[in-house]
């Protein structure tokens, strides 16, 4: 048993040291490889990633504008880890979100909030399946989640290519390979602007979703903390034997905090092809963004609060990635995440050390508290 | 049947990747560690490899003995997935990290880091590495002539020194798992490894050496990967190493039934590419995008036969459990 | 002659003990629960290194830092928890670690062959080429045991073998045991069973409380004076306590049956007793003999076979751990780290752990966290509870006897009917134990039901109205108040109430 200085200050400065050090060495990482890659323009290429975003009101509102989906990926990926679960199928049930979104606006010619609901309801729908698969026959949520994430990719292909009205090609343009512009078939569904485009110089991306994804989180952080059913989920996260002795239901909660990851990362999926400047395209692979989920939620130690931040980060450096062309690709921002991530693995190991350097510095300030 | 002939022979250079790489993902978690990783690991091998392929077609040796060069593709893919692998084998043996957490981390690593290196050796924007033309086993290869019959399309149209190499790799890994004391020892290790640290064996070497094989096989499977597609090395693999992991659950962890399901989802994947030129299939009239719902299979397959033996699964006991000296 | 000397003074586990072990005899290691006998063994069997003490084989001193080690000079050991790998077969497990190879590949002949000879001389019927997933438990133990004569050990350790076993099967294992005796190996003998050790052993060194007590000649002995050496004659501090005030029944258990995990036996078989308000009883015995099964088919955490419990009148043989719970029943668990607590959470989200859906703590849904708070702290100070930050301190950063206090308040301050407390003094110093007894008693003044299930002796007589003790999943006698040694018999079966114990 461990007799550290427990205080709840004191655990969340280790959670935020080393969300800092894993982002310190991630960037550290990156620059090296830059640095190998093409010595002389390492410099440019590493401030351009790290200045873009704050460059143009135009990036910035591209940065608010990716977050969102990024924070609800994260959140719903946090939200599965606070219950012991491990949900890498945050792309599919995204993907399912999309669709289901993009039907309401396109076919149903729902208003854009209604949209957003039935990208709840896809992609709560898509969390099921681990979910219930875990409870009923003990399969592995993380086998259960990759294959749903490509089930549902060419799910949402087939019914996409065949149902016309979807697509671009129905709505005046002359591409089927992507659904139907949002501008052309129902304006209504785009996320309302609320004047947001004017304070941020008339960024196309800019819109209401990140107001919504940072509502989502706080409304995620009262769940979990404020409510019976957030303690029943965290304690069956913890420790799920206590929570069998406490008389808690540990399957119906499995199935329960898999809906609603899988209504997280839908309700991201709406929020991101709802905002009328990107049309989903007919996809050959997983779409990343749910994996992107993953590293906001382990940069945040699954704390929805935290995921506000951490999003923000991951897609101020994606929007600065993308600066970075031509002279390196703009997948170097994958690399830094990807140390980020591998570093998080062995997380517990790192806050240990953490722990111990504070101790040292603290010295005689950290007495042992205990009787 | 020449189209007969086309669909085996396609099923067969498909089949080969996955095999290789399910077979990589078997030892692996025979040792006792899940390798979510394997798709990364074919993205490096193949990464590697085709660079290696690339070389030897400018410099000219590869027009000049095209199987050594493909050989020493093999190679250097294989040793890169090795390399690729201990960053896994790090995490999961000696920090004793959350496995799928590693192997996510390097399955995002693997396909940025091969497009980033791809531009920096390529230049801006050249994102795929062609694969040279010469590397085809052809009649040629042997001295003959061209010809167009059933045999000639079964053996000479479709495939690579990959295949000769995943049917020898296949024996050996059979071989290596079900006689020999390694392969017993490393078996063990994945069950029972108090048991098997009781009778003296090194669980972590073991381990290890689990892992380094995976690589081995996954790196080999990612250029097979991409020479069995043959338009070219885009920092992708498609997707090919969680479905080798399909591979392996369907396969229950045992070469000869891995060698079926792999062979089973390959001919799923030919269905899905060509399914229009296919006479035989079932059409579904009005139905667009079939290509869709064959691709879709072999994932809902996988899912029912989980549903349906996961009471009896015969994973690895203690797969995914980072094992401890200390407790017992 | 084979010697062995083993000692090392400090750490608790095992304090200055002296183990001689000659060439063809069967050396038995006697001691309760905790007296240190498995760590003993592990020392010498290379799995833990010793602080202090050597080790002597033949008169030189050797150096075990790995079961290698102690394989390379003839120690074998039989693990109470079998080694063996399930899905591989017989023979697999055996040649495990020892394989011959011959250009790379497996040879099975020449191990298949001394395999069955090993078999024949020493009766142990085994089939090489079946699946230890498929094999009884009997037959497992005698693949551990070819496991040893493969390797031509020639120390065996059987670390309690024959709980796991029927009398049959025990009966058996102790022939092959005198056979090995008679090739002229050397056998350590781990139990607690007096009988056995009559039967089959030569000598006998007794451990207590990681103390070497003394070794005696089995001839020159009886089983009184081992259950003397094992029980010892130290009397406790006495505990002052009322007469009871017996009052209804509370619980009614009736043929109570509850499958084990471990063996496909039954672990609890067929148990009644009843337990009224106002008395503390206690269910005695060593562990491993149903106790913890009993307990998890009282509370709920696994299904019951057969039989039937009720709790104050109300037949909650299949009710849900929420409803036994809301029925009146308390358990203060025996791993308090596994299902007592949950570490992670603060003092004063474990304090509601049972009741955070009650209406005093949660509104819609909603928890109150205000009355979490004030229910914590009343809970802290009339249980003095002491911890670093009060009711926001993480449980994981209490100590230990703090987290057992902080679980007995909120178990009590329930106000159940029935407290089942399962080794509630586990692990504890002696303030605390002190503590936790004075509570027990006060809540068997208060007129509830106590059943406490303990496997220190000393606590069951201090607190204890009423005395059941159990042996291999069935309650052997029954007593108001026992004499230590009386006790001790029937704890290792060497006695039972109603019938005389097979010899």
């Amino acid at each position: 048993m461990t007799k550290k200085k427990p205080l709840a200050e004191n655990q969340m400065l280790i959670s935020i040291l080393a969300s800092v050090i894993s982002i310190a060495v991630g960037l550290l990482f990156g620059f090296i490889l830059l640095l190998i890659l093409n010595p002389s323009k390492a410099g440019v290429g590493m401030s351009a990633m790290l200045t873009t975003g704050f460059g143009s009101l135009d990036k910035f509102g591209k940065v608010l504008y990716q977050a969102a989906p990024l924070m609800l990926c994260g959140l719903s990926v946090g939200f599965a880890f606070k219950t012991g679960l491990f949900n890498i199928g945050a792309s599919g049930q995204y993907t399912m979100g999309a669709f289901f979104a993009l039907i309401g606006a396109i076919v149903l010619h729902l208003p854009w909030w209604a949209c957003l609901l039935l990208s709840c309801v896809g992609g709560g729908i898509w969390g099921i399946f681990p979910g219930l698969f875990k409870a009923l026959f003990n399969v592995n949520e993380v086998i259960t989640s990759i294959m749903f994430n490509w089930i549902g990719m060419f799910l949402v292909n087939l019914l996409l290519a065949n149902t016309p009205i979807m697509l671009a090609s129905a709505w005046g343009a002359s591409n089927s390979d992507r659904t139907a512009d949002l501008n052309v078939a129902n304006p209504s569904a785009i996320i309302p602007k609320a004047g947001l485009d004017k304070l941020f110089g008339n960024s196309p991306w800019i819109n209401i979703s990140v107001f919504i994804a940072i509502a989502v989180a706080i409304l995620m952080w009262f769940i979990l903390q404020k409510t019976t059913f957030g303690y029943e989920l965290k304690a069956c996260g913890l420790n799920k034997e206590a929570s069998r002795y406490a008389g808690i239901n540990a399957n119906r909660n499995i199935i329960l905090s898999m809906i609603i990851a899988g209504a997280l990362s839908g309700l991201g999926g709406g929020l991101y092809y709802l905002a009328g400047t990107i049309q989903y395209v007919l996809e050959k692979s997983v779409l990343g963004m749910g994996f992107d989920g993953i590293p906001v939620a382990l940069l945040a130690n699954s704390h929805p609060i935290g995921t506000i931040f951490s999003s923000l980060f991951i897609s101020y450096i994606k929007v600065g990635g993308s600066a970075m062309q031509p002279n390196f690709s703009s997948e170097t921002i994958n690399i830094i995440i990807a140390v980020i991530i591998y570093l998080a693995a062995f997380a517990l190991l790192m806050r240990g050390v953490i722990m111990k350097l504070l101790k040292k510095l603290a010295g005689k300030a950290d007495k042992e508290v205990s009787a | 049947m020449t189209v007969l002939a086309n669909i085996i022979s396609l099923t067969v250079i498909f089949a080969v990747p996955l095999l290789l790489v399910a077979l990589g993902g078997m030892y692996s978690e025979h040792s006792g560690v899940i390798n979510l990783a394997l798709e990364g690991i074919m993205v490096i091998g193949a990464l590697c490899g085709c660079f290696l392929l690339r070389a030897f077609d400018q410099n000219g040796f590869g027009k000049a003995h095209p199987q050594v060069a493909m050989l020493l593709a093999i190679l250097i893919a294989a040793a890169a997935g090795v390399a690729f692998s201990l960053l896994l084998a790090f995490a999961a043996i000696n920090l004793k990290a959350d496995q799928t957490i590693g192997g996510t981390a390097l399955n995002i690593f693997a396909p940025a880091f091969a497009v980033v290196v791809t531009w920096a050796i390529q230049g801006q924007g050249q994102t795929t590495i062609q694969i040279p033309t010469w590397i085809k086993i052809t009649q040629e290869t042997f001295g003959f002539e061209r010809t167009d019959g059933f045999f000639a399309t079964l053996f000479f149209k479709y495939q690579y020194l990959t295949t000769p190499v995943a049917i020898i790799l296949f024996i050996v890994a059979w071989l290596l798992m079900y006689k020999t004391k390694f392969g017993l020892r490393l078996r063990a290790c994945g069950e029972h490894p108090q048991a098997a640290d009781s009778v003296g064996i090194n669980v972590y070497r073991m381990r290890y050496a689990g892992v380094m094989i995976s690589g081995f096989l996954a790196g080999i499977g990612g250029l097979a990967y991409v020479i069995a597609v043959g338009s070219g090395f885009s920092s992708s693999v498609g997707g090919y190493g969680f479905l080798a992991l399909a591979v392996m659950i369907f396969g229950n962890w045992k070469p000869f039934t891995i060698l079926g399901s792999a062979l089973i989802f390959a001919l799923f994947k030919v269905i899905a590419a060509y399914n229009s030129s296919i006479p035989f299939l079932p059409k579904f009239e009005g139905l667009k995008d079939q290509s869709s719902l064959y691709q879709m299979l072999p994932y809902i397959v996988t899912m029912v036969v989980l549903v349906f033996t996961s009471k009896k699964s015969k994973a690895p006991k203690a797969e995914g459990i980072p094992y401890d000296k200390g407790s017992r | 002659m084979l010697h062995i000397t083993k000692e090392f003074p400090g750490i608790k586990a095992n304090d200055d003990i002296t183990l001689q072990l000659k060439k063809g005899e069967i050396h038995a290691l006697l001691g309760e629960n905790g007296a240190g006998k498995s760590t003993l063994m592990s020392v010498l069997f290379g799995l833990y290194q010793a602080e202090q003490g050597e080790i002597r084989k033949n008169g030189k001193t050797v150096h075990i830092k790995d079961p290698n080690e102690a394989n390379r000079l003839g120690i074998g050991m039989v693990h109470q928890h079998f080694k063996l790998v399930e899905c591989f077969t017989v023979l697999d497990n055996i040649i495990l670690g020892v394989e011959d190879t011959k250009r790379g590949f497996l040879q099975y002949d020449s191990a298949r062959k001394k395999v069955m000879e090993l078999s024949q001389k020493y009766g142990l019927r085994v089939d090489p080429d079946a699946l230890i997933s498929d094999i009884s438990v009997g037959m497992q133990q005698r693949v551990e045991i070819l496991k040893m004569l493969y390797r031509d050990n020639e120390i065996l350790i059987f670390d309690e073998p024959t709980a796991v076993l029927t009398p049959q099967e025990i009966k058996e294992l102790m022939a092959i045991m005198r056979g090995f005796k008679e090739e002229g190996k050397s056998i350590l003998f781990i139990t607690h069973k007096l009988q056995e050790i009559m039967a089959v052993a030569d000598r006998c060194s007794v451990l207590r409380k990681g103390k070497y007590i003394g070794t005696v000649d089995i001839a020159n002995t009886t089983r009184e004076e081992l259950s003397r050496m094992m029980v010892g004659r130290e009397v406790a501090f006495d505990i002052q306590k009322k007469s009871p005030q017996v009052g209804d029944v509370v619980l009614s258990v009736k043929d109570l049956v509850v499958a084990s995990k471990a063996h496909n036996n039954n672990a609890v078989k067929g148990v009644s007793f009843e337990v009224h308000a106002g008395e503390i009883v206690c269910i005695s015995g060593i562990e491993g003999n149903g106790q913890t099964e009993l307990v998890y088919g009282l509370t709920g955490l696994e299904p019951v076979k057969s039989g039937s419990i009720t709790l104050c009148g109300k037949d909650i043989t299949h009710a849900s751990i929420r409803e036994r719970s809301k029925d009146g029943m308390s358990h203060i668990p025996e791993d308090r780290h596994k299902y007592g607590l949950v570490l992670d959470y603060t003092l004063e989200q474990n304090m509601v752990l049972q009741r955070y859906w009650e209406p005093e703590f949660q509104n819609h849904g909603v928890i109150r966290s205000q009355a979490v708070r004030k229910y914590a702290q009343k809970l802290i100070d009339k249980f003095d509870v002491r911890s670093g930050q009060g009711p926001v301190t993480i449980a994981r950063s209490m100590s230990g006897g703090n987290q057992q206090k902080a679980i007995i308040a909120r178990e009590i301050d329930k106000n159940p009917q029935l407290l089942v407390a399962v080794q509630p003094t586990r692990g504890l110093d002696v303030g605390a134990i002190e503590y936790i007894h004075q509570q027990l008693i006060a809540e068997r003044d208060a007129g509830r039901a106590v059943l406490l299930i303990s496997l220190e002796l000393d606590e069951v007589r201090s607190l204890s109205d009423r005395i059941l003790v159990i042996y291999e999943g069935e309650i052997v006698g029954d007593f108001e108040k026992a004499e230590m040694e009386e006790l001790g018999l029937y704890m290792a079966g060497a006695k039972r109430q109603g019938k005389e114990a097979a010899k």
